[in-house]
C-alpha cells in the first residue's frame, strides 16, 4: 500500500510541481506535455436461455458489467512517465463463464533516453524479432496483459546497430507470475551504399526463464506422480534463441526467423500417460522456422509464407492454460478475416506442432478494379489438416459513387483439434459474401453486407445482412441480423453440447442474432449504444483464440483520446 | 565490428549463465506410496467439477483414480456435477446436478474449461482462481499434505439399514487455540453409479460409464455452518447430524465427508472421509 501512495506522489510531483507548461532548460526550451486515453465497455445483461445467454453470475443475478483502462501519459524534459488506472467490474473478460472484479493500478513506466542509453523501468511492453521467442502485450478483448514488470536498456551502437537487454517477471492481472525473465537482443541495419537497391535488418535475440522454487517443487511432484514410463526431467532455466533478418532488394522484401529453445517441461494435453490417462508433462527443446516473401510493384502485391513449429510452447510455467502466462506470440498463418460469417472459424495458433503455407495475391489492374486472392494451409506434423482456407476477393469502385466488393470462402476447420471436441466431425463451409457502399453524398453514405455461411457441420448454416447509414464525421447507425438457416442442425448442436433449451422450443423455426447500434463520434471521443444478440464462437486475435458464450443484451462503450 | 560480435558473444553467455543443477526427481509409483494414517494426518480435499455432457471430464476422473492410488486416504475426491455441462439428458437415470452443487460452483467460481477442480478450496501462486487445470493437481496435493493440521476432524457414521437412517458424528478438536472463524461442511458421496457419461472414444454418451465420488446432498448449509463454539486446543467439539438415505442410491456405495474450512477465504485446513457401516 506504501509503495503504490508513494507512487502516486512520486506521478502526482512529476505533474504538477513540474508545471505543465513550457518551460525554459538552458538554451533549449522544454515543453512538458500530458496526454491520455479511455477505454470503458458497459455490459447490461439480459438473460436468453435459447440462445444460451444464461447460467453466468452476470445472467443469473448480476445483471451488469464493465471493464475500463484509463492512461495517462505525462512528457517532459527527456523523461516518459505513464500510469494506467485498470477497472474490471463482474467482467467476462477473463473467463467468459464467470465474473471478475477487481480495479488498481493496471500499468506504470518510466522512460529516460540518456545519449545512446535508454532506460525504461515499470511495466514494459516489447518485443524480439516477430515476438517467437519474446513479446510482452496486450490484447484487451481477451484480456491478455503480459506486460514485464522489470528493467529495460538500451544502447545505441551506431546509428543502425542498437542493443536491447532486460530483465522482470510477467504480469498475472494485479499480481505477478512467479518466474524471471530476462533476454537481450541486437538489431541492426545494414545497406549497401546511395546506390544500392538493397538492404539487410538483422537482428538476433536470447531469452531465458527462470521457474521460481514453488513452482519447480510442483513441476518435481507433478513428475514424481507418473510411472516410471514417463519420468522425466525438469529444469529451472530455459533458454530461447532467436536469429531474424529482413532483405529488402528492389520489389523483393524477405523475413526469416529460425528460433531454438532449450529442452523444457511442458504441458501436453494431448499425450497419454502409461496409466491411460490424458495429460502429462514432457521435456523436449522446441523449434521454429519461419519466413516470409513479399513482392510488391504498382498495382500486384505478392507475399509467401512458410511456418514450422514443434514443441515451442513457452509459458511462465508448464500449468498456465489457454492464453495465459504466454511469454512469446507465434504468427498466426491464415489470414485474418473481418465480415462477421467470414470470420467465424479461425485458426488457433498451435504452439507443440504446426506446419503452415499461406499465400497472398493482390492485383489491381486499374483503380476501379481489385483483386485478392488469399490460400492458407495448415496441418500439424503428421500431414493431418487442421486448417484450409481459400479466399477470394473482387472490389469494383464506380468514381466515388459507389463501390462493390465481394467474393467467395472456402474452409476445412478441424474443430476436433482448436475446439478440443473429441470425435468432432471437420467442418467444410462455403461462404459468398458481398458488400456494396453508396454515397449519397460527401456526408451520407449507405454500405450494406450480404454473406452466407454454408456448413453441414457445427452449428449448421447461417445468413448475415447489415445494412450501415452513416453521416460523416459524427453518426452511424446500424442494424443487422446474423440468422440460422438449418436451425435444426443448431439446436441439435447445442443441445449436444449441453445446453438445456426451453422445452416449447420450435427446432425448425429460424433463430435470429439481430443487432441495433448507434454510434456518435466528436473530435477524438467516440460513444456507441449497442442491442446486441451474439452467438457463442471461437474469437480470435493474431491467431490467439478462446471461446466466448453468447451474448444478449446491451453493450455502452466510450473511446476517448486526449 | 569484430568488437560488436565479442560483445554479442559475452551478453549472451551471461545471460544464459552456467550449468545449473536440476532438481532431484524420485518415482512415487516405484515406491509402496506414503504410509497410512494411524493417527490424524493431513487430508487433502479435491472438488472435481464435472458434467455428463463434458466430454473431456472422464480423463480428469481417470487423474484423481490415479491419485487416490498414489495417496490412499490423505485424498478425498468429490465429484460435483455442476457448471455448463451438468444437465442430464433425456435418457440419463439420474439426475446428479444438487442444489449445493450450484451453490459451490458460484461461490468457488466457474472453470475456464475442463477437466477442472478445485485443492483445499485455495487459491495457489500462477493461478488465476480456484479452479485448476488437470495438469495442476498432481503438483498441489503434496504441497498440501505437506502442511500440519491445525485441527483434528474425526468422522463416524452410524447406519440403519432397516430404516435407511445415518447418524453422522464428527468431532473437531484444535491442535492449538483458534481465534479465527471457521465453518463445517458435511457432505453425502455415492460411489459408482452406472449412468450416461459423454467420453471421448464416441460421440453418444456412453450408458455403463461409472461415475464416481459424486455429491448426493448436503447436511450442512452448501457454504458450511459456522462453528460456533469456542475452538480451544486439545477440546473436542462434537457435531451430530442425522439423514434418510433416498431409496435409489445404493447405501453401501455411500459415504460421507467432513471439511473445516475458513469462513472468509473458504480455505480447507482438514477433512475426513467415512463409509457408511451398520
Amino acid at each position: 500500500m506504501k509503495r503504490i501512495i508513494l507512487l502516486y506522489t512520486s506521478l502526482l510531483f512529476l505533474l504538477f510541481c513540474q508545471g505543465l507548461y513550457a518551460q525554459e532548460d538552458g538554451n533549449e526550451r522544454k515543453v512538458a506535455t500530458i496526454s491520455g486515453n479511455l477505454e470503458t465497455n458497459g455490459n447490461f445483461f439480459v438473460e436468453d436461455s435459447l440462445v444460451g445467454a444464461a447460467g453466468t453470475p452476470q445472467y443469473d443475478h448480476q445483471l451488469y458489467g464493465a471493464d475500463a483502462w484509463l492512461q495517462l501519459n505525462y512528457n517532459y524534459m527527456g523523461f516518459d512517465v505513464g500510469l494506467r488506472f485498470d477497472l474490471f467490474n463482474n467482467s467476462n473478460l477473463l473467463n467468459p463463464q464467470d465474473s471478475y472484479s477487481a480495479q488498481g493500478i493496471g500499468r506504470w513506466y518510466i522512460k529516460k533516453k540518456i545519449n545512446k542509453l535508454g532506460i525504461s523501468g515499470g511495466y514494459l511492453y516489447d518485443q524480439i524479432g516477430s515476438g517467437i521467442i519474446f513479446r510482452a502485450f496486450e490484447q484487451r478483448p481477451l484480456l491478455i496483459d503480459n506486460a514485464l514488470y522489470g528493467v529495460r536498456l538500451t544502447y545505441d551502437l551506431t546509428e543502425d546497430w542498437q542493443l536491447k537487454a532486460f530483465t522482470g517477471r510477467q504480469k498475472q492481472q494485479f499480481d505477478l507470475y512467479g518466474s524471471t525473465i530476462r533476454g537481450f537482443s541486437a538489431d541492426g541495419f545494414i545497406t549497401g551504399g546511395e546506390e544500392s537497391n538493397w538492404t539487410l535488418a538483422p537482428g538476433f535475440g536470447v531469452v531465458g526463464r527462470t521457474i521460481d522454487d514453488d513452482m519447480m517443487n510442483r513441476i518435481v511432484n507433478t513428475i514424481e506422480s507418473y510411472d516410471i514410463a514417463d519420468s522425466i526431467g525438469a529444469k529451472y532455466n530455459t533458454f530461447a534463441f532467436s536469429a531474424y533478418n529482413t532483405l529488402t532488394a528492389g520489389k523483393f522484401t524477405w523475413y526469416v526467423e529460425g528460433a531454438y529453445k532449450t529442452a523444457e517441461q511442458y504441458n501436453n494435453p494431448f499425450a497419454e500417460q502409461a496409466n491411460g490417462t490424458i495429460g502429462k508433462l514432457e521435456f523436449n527443446p522446441g523449434s521454429v522456422l519461419y519466413s516470409s516473401l513479399s513482392y510488391a510493384q504498382k498495382g500486384l502485391g505478392i507475399t509467401v509464407e512458410g511456418k514450422r513449429t514443434e514443441n515451442f510452447t513457452f509459458r511462465t510455467n508448464p500449468f498456465v492454460v489457454l492464453n495465459r502466462g504466454m511469454i512469446n506470440f507465434l504468427p498466426p498463418m491464415a489470414r485474418v478475416n473481418t465480415y462477421r460469417l467470414t470470420a467465424r472459424y479461425n485458426a488457433a495458433t498451435q504452439e507443440l506442432g504446426e506446419q503452415a503455407v499461406q499465400l497472398d495475391i493482390k492485383y489491381s489492374p486499374s483503380r476501379k478494379l481489385g483483386f485478392n486472392v488469399n490460400f492458407s494451409n495448415i496441418t500439424d506434423l503428421n500431414n493431418d489438416l487442421l486448417y484450409r482456407e481459400i479466399y477470394t476477393e473482387v472490389t469494383y469502385k464506380y468514381k466515388r459513387k459507389w463501390q462493390l466488393l465481394g467474393g467467395l470462402q472456402l474452409q476445412t476447420y478441424n474443430q476436433e483439434i482448436f475446439e478440443v471436441k473429441p470425435e468432432a466431425p471437420l467442418v467444410e463451409t462455403i461462404i459468398p459474401y458481398v458488400e456494396f457502399l453508396y454515397k449519397f453524398d460527401r456526408k451520407k453514405s449507405l454500405r450494406t453486407e450480404f454473406q452466407y455461411l454454408l456448413t453441414e457441420q457445427d452449428l449448421g448454416s447461417w445468413a448475415f445482412g447489415l445494412l450501415e447509414y452513416s453521416v460523416a464525421p459524427n453518426w452511424s447507425f446500424t442494424i443487422s441480423d446474423m440468422v440460422t438457416t438449418d436451425s435444426e442442425q443448431f439446436f441439435k448442436t447445442v443441445e449436444k453440447n449441453g445446453r438445456v433449451l426451453p422445452v416449447d422450443v420450435n427446432r425448425s423455426m429460424p433463430l435470429h442474432f439481430y443487432s441495433l447500434s448507434a454510434v456518435y463520434s466528436y473530435k477524438s471521443n467516440r460513444f456507441s449504444l449497442c442491442w446486441c444478440r451474439q452467438p457463442e464462437g471461437i474469437v480470435c486475435t493474431g491467431g490467439i483464440c478462446r471461446y466466448e458464450p453468447a451474448f444478449n443484451g446491451v453493450k455502452f462503450n466510450v473511446n476517448s483520446t486526449f | 565490428m569484430k568488437r560488436y560480435i565479442l560483445s554479442l558473444f559475452i551478453c549472451t553467455l551471461l545471460l544464459t549463465g552456467c550449468r545449473e543443477n536440476m532438481p532431484v526427481i524420485d518415482c512415487l509409483t516405484c515406491e509402496d506410496g506414503p504410509d497410512g494414517p494411524d493417527e490424524q494426518v493431513r487430508k487433502v480435499l479435491i472438488e472435481e467439477f464435472t458434467g455428463v455432457r463434458c466430454v473431456n471430464c472422464p480423463q480428469g476422473s481417470a487423474q484423481i483414480e490415479v491419485l487416490l492410488e498414489q495417496y490412499g486416504e490423505q485424498l478425498i475426491p468429490i465429484s460435483i456435477h455442476a457448471g455448463f455441462f451438468s444437465n442430464p439428458y433425456t435418457d440419463s437415470q439420474y439426475n446428479f446436478k444438487t442444489p449445493e452443487g450450484d451453490d459451490i460452483i458460484g461461490f468457488l467460481g466457474e472453470p475456464q474449461g475442463y477437466p477442472s477442480a478445485v485443492i483445499n478450496r485455495k487459491k495457489f501462486s500462477g493461478q488465476e482462481s480456484l479452479q485448476l487445470p488437470q495438469s495442476a493437481w498432481a503438483g498441489l496435493i503434496p504441497q498440501e499434505l505437506d502442511i500440519e493440521p491445525i485441527i483434528n476432524v474425526e468422522l463416524e457414521n452410524t447406519y440403519d439399514s432397516a430404516t435407511r437412517s445415518l447418524t453422522v458424528k464428527v468431532g473437531l478438536t484444535p491442535i492449538d487455540d483458534i481465534e479465527d472463524d471457521l465453518r463445517i461442511s458435511i457432505m453425502v458421496l455415492e460411489n459408482d453409479i452406472i449412468d450416461l457419461q459423454l467420453t471421448p472414444d464416441s460421440s453418444t454418451p456412453d450408458p455403463e460409464y461409472k461415475h464416481k465420488h459424486v455429491l448426493r446432498d448436503m447436511l450442512t448449509d452448501s457454504s458450511g455452518d459456522d462453528i460456533t463454539e469456542d475452538l480451544t486446543a486439545s477440546t473436542t467439539i462434537e457435531k451430530e447430524f442425522t439423514f434418510t438415505i433416498p431409496d435409489e442410491w445404493v447405501a453401501t456405495n455411500c459415504s460421507t465427508v467432513a471439511f473445516v474450512h475458513r469462513a472468509d477465504n473458504m480455505e480447507v485446513l482438514q477433512a475426513d472421509e467415512a463409509g457408511l457401516a451398520e
